[in-house]
């Protein structure tokens, strides 16, 4: 807003702040694509100094972290954006939450001294409920996802192609057996062998449970719980 | 969210559309609401959350505390298959909960297609398709909307119909259910009955109608002495006063305009002859800038979109039109918010004009001279001139526009060849203006598309006795036509004549054509808005076996003598003026607009504030 914004000073050149947010519940069935355009809106109402675009068409330069397929949900979602007043993060993050529901809320902000490539890999929690699941399946599972190859057609950009899952899964923990499993998987997340979890549940379903998607049998939620730097211990930021 | 509702939502595209949880939506404790009311678009998701009528109403509802007010949108084709599959009723957005148990069911009847959506959310709701059929238990179903003003094809269907604006007479509707279940005088048939007496309010059931064995209507008889003969529509008489949003729900898909809509003013001072909206929202009530400044200002704070449009019928007739641009224009450049200005008249727009708005950053710019030729405008009313349309192409190709939008009516009383070979000659005397003009973006060529609907007779406007063009008279005008155009920088298109013709039978229809609706959702019909949907001859068959002659209401020119089916509303227009307006247009004579002289329409009677009519005396 006008009034918010005029009390600031101006900064030049423009900082960088990142914000950590959550996009749970009902905002999972939101595309990137419509995220995108929701975060304009915003921080367009939120009084957020961001910086415009010079141009045609003036909008935020907002960067994303890993894009979060529909169906997935997500605590540690990044965003980018550029500030050109002298504003406190915390009270960027103040602003920025009183304009999103508890399913979008922010979680921190601070100034980045990091780049998005450096995300390495990411962690899920996976859980899976419904009748086909039986006693062994949780040791099924995990011997499945660790034993080479597991081959899988994975599609992107370039196309598709066949690939081995098991290289692209740093580590495997499954818990449970007859009506619900948990897996925590940690998972490639690094450009190219970005390895969707969504992907890896196919893979269990079709060796596992003979391909079943109907929600009666099986249904599963998929959390991004953390994102990690190469050596899969030390968390991004 | 419901666990069934989630767990088929990853198998159907676009899941935004059901997920709700939006920003800016209207969460209540169900434990202290006395009135719950669902409010049914009957469309998708993305064109229902656009309309800025739903907007309002549901806002000046849930601005009563012990009222709930929920969105409901119809299912598009797979969602409504998987919702069969898995038993799924039809929902609410905001709660998840059935929509069969809430109170009131709202239904807003923007057009008539999508009649079979209505039905098919009320089988999805598993609520009873007819009012006769409805116990105790199931809610109350009500429309609205411009097509209540002839709901007559689905009367059988609605227990009530809210006539003109809703602001406040939705709330004095709901207001009665509280009391009555309150105080424990409810009944369905003795609440009915009272809400029939709240002025604007028409419930079918209560007036018997006899037809002439023609079929023409004989008669419609109230069957209660102390409810009205004829239903008066409300309107809202100070505007500035009105309930208007200052939180919006914003949804998180793309929609039809993801934009601020200012609601400038109501009515339209033209009258256009062929126009229901000109009509039936008369008269014409404006809103101060000072007013609308601080709604802009609102309506950006909470959602944050990027541009304002102005919305009226025509909004270069606002009064204030420049104050109002200079005072949003103070502070939305500073915002980078942009203005855009829907419904501009040819003879008003200039250079001065174009500058200040950015809907022409497009490329694009759209005009509606809707004839073409000046004896055909006159007939119709649309008071625009040739050289005005010139003027404005003008202004627009000096600016290095190269687009230009031209609609079209065809069909229109009085048309002759003529009129329709005089579409093809102003759009090449358009291309023409390119070309002559110096200072045009060299380099380029111009494109004049054209676009033509087909005429179709509505009630309560001065063509509504009029015949519609036969399917066959319409396909050969729309052949003459293209093989008039011979320039290749015009473009041509137009609309489907079969959509038009099965509009034309529902826009007229009486009461006999609700068992044709019954039928169709018999037959599965749906999203007959949606040109993929809509099958002409599946309609054809459905009239045929149903014993209903479509040529009856669409083609045929009805008696002056007549009773209407739509003459049990009083909108505030009289007959008398349609009749007079409609000798005037077989005489190709205009009538000057409402701000030049007033031609005694009749709607002054209604009120209003800020109105160019005389003051009615008392």
């Amino acid at each position: 807003m006008l009034s918010k914004m005029q009390e600031l000073m101006p900064i030049d050149p423009p900082r960088t702040v990142r914000i950590r947010f959550r996009k749970v519940g009902k905002l999972q069935y939101i595309s990137h694509l419509d995220l995108q355009r929701t975060m304009q809106h915003c921080i367009k109402r939120s009084g957020i100094p961001a910086w415009y675009t010079k141009g045609f068409n003036p909008h935020y330069k907002l960067v994303f972290a890993l894009p979060l397929s529909v169906g997935a949900e997500s605590e540690c979602e990044l965003l980018d954006l550029r500030i050109d007043r002298d504003i406190a993060d915390a009270e960027i993050l103040r602003r920025f939450n009183e304009t999103v529901t508890e399913e979008l809320q922010g979680l921190d902000a601070w100034t980045p001294t990091t780049k998005f490539a450096d995300i390495a890999w990411a962690k899920y929690s996976v859980t899976l409920s419904g009748p086909v699941l039986g006693d062994g399946d949780a040791a099924a599972a995990k011997k499945l996802l660790t034993t080479s190859p597991l081959m899988m057609i994975k599609r992107s950009k370039s196309g598709e192609r066949e690939v081995d899952l098991v290289p692209m899964i740093h580590s495997v923990e499954a818990d449970g057996g007859a009506g619900e499993l948990t897996l925590s998987l940690m998972l490639n997340a690094a450009g190219a062998d970005y390895l969707n979890p969504e992907l890896v549940v196919r893979a269990l379903r079709e060796q596992l449970w003979d391909g079943t998607d109907d929600p009666d049998l099986l249904t599963w939620r998929i959390l991004r719980e953390e994102t990690y730097f190469a050596d899969g211990l030390t968390p991004f930021r | 969210m419901n666990q069934k509702i989630a767990s088929v939502l990853k198998s159907v595209t676009k899941p935004g559309r059901y997920s709700g949880g939006e920003y800016g939506q209207t969460i209540k404790d169900k434990e202290k609401i006395n009135c719950r009311w669902a409010f049914c678009f009957p469309d998708t998701y993305e064109i229902g959350m656009s309309n800025l009528g739903v907007r309002i109403l549901y806002g000046a509802l849930n601005r009563e505390e012990d009222v709930w007010c929920e969105r409901v949108y119809t299912p598009w084709v797979d969602m409504e298959e998987k919702m069969r599959e898995k038993q799924i009723p039809l929902w609410a957005h905001e709660s998840g909960d059935p929509v069969k148990d809430f109170d009131i069911v709202a239904f807003t009847l923007q057009y008539e297609m999508c009649y079979t959506n209505v039905l098919l959310m009320l089988e999805l709701a598993g609520i009873p398709l007819t009012s006769a059929e409805r116990g105790e238990d199931d809610p109350i179903i009500i429309g609205g909307g411009p097509c209540a003003y002839n709901a007559e094809p689905v009367a059988d269907f609605f227990d009530v119909f809210s006539i003109g604006e809703g602001e406040e007479a939705l709330v004095e509707f709901a207001r009665l259910y509280i009391d009555m279940k309150k105080n424990g005088t409810y009944t369905r048939a003795d609440f009915l009955h009272a809400a029939a007496k709240i002025p604007g309010f028409y419930v079918p059931s209560l007036y018997t109608v006899d037809y002439h064995e023609d079929g023409t209507v004989k008669a419609y008889t109230p069957v209660y002495d102390d409810i009205p003969r004829q239903i008066t529509k409300r309107i809202m008489p100070d505007m500035d006063k009105a309930y208007f949003p200052e939180q919006v729900v914003m949804p998180y898909i793309e929609t039809v305009h993801d934009r601020i809509m200012l609601e400038v003013y109501r009515g339209c001072i033209r009258g256009c002859r062929f126009c229901q909206a000109g009509m039936i929202y008369r008269p014409v009530r404006e809103k101060t800038p000072e007013v609308l400044d601080r709604q802009a200002k609102d309506l950006f704070a909470c959602t944050g979109y990027d541009e304002i449009s102005l919305t009226s019928l025509s909004i270069s007739d606002y009064t204030r039109l420049e104050e109002l641009t200079d005072r949003l224009l103070s502070w939305t450049e500073g915002e980078t918010i942009n203005l855009a200005l829907p419904s501009l008249r040819v003879d008003s727009f200039t250079r001065e004009l174009m500058e200040r708005i950015s809907t022409v950053r497009t490329g694009s710019l759209t005009f509606a001279p809707e004839a073409g030729t000046q004896r055909l405008r006159d007939a119709i009313n649309k008071n625009v001139l040739e050289e005005d349309l010139m003027r404005a192409v003008q202004v627009a190709f000096a600016a290095g526009k190269t687009q230009v939008k031209l609609y079209f009516m065809m069909g229109l009383p009085t048309e002759t060849k003529e009129d329709l070979a005089g579409i093809a000659d102003l759009a090449h005397k358009v291309v023409e203006m390119y070309y002559a003009n110096p200072n045009r973006n060299k380099g380029k060529h111009p494109q004049v598309t054209i676009s033509v609907a087909c005429f179709i007779p509505k009630p309560f406007t001065p063509f509504q006795w009029e015949a519609q063009d036969t399917l066959e008279m319409l396909r050969e005008k729309q052949e003459y036509l293209s093989s008039c155009i011979t320039n290749r920088h015009v473009r041509y298109n137009y609309h489907d004549a079969r959509t038009s013709h099965v509009e034309a039978v529902l826009a007229r229809g009486d009461r006999k054509l609700c068992r044709a609706l019954l039928e169709a959702r018999r037959r599965g019909f749906r999203f007959d808005a949606w040109e993929e949907h809509f099958n002409y001859e599946n309609w054809m068959q459905l009239f045929a076996d149903c014993g209903i002659d479509p040529a009856f209401y669409a083609n045929r020119a009805w008696g002056t003598d007549e009773i209407l089916p739509w003459e049990i509303i009083d909108c505030g227009v009289k007959r008398e003026f349609f009749l007079r307006e409609r000798a005037k247009a077989y005489a190709s004579t205009t009538t000057p607009n409402c701000r030049q002289a007033c031609s005694g329409c009749g709607a002054n009677q209604l009120g209003g504030e800020r109105t160019c009519c005389p003051k009615c005396k008392n």
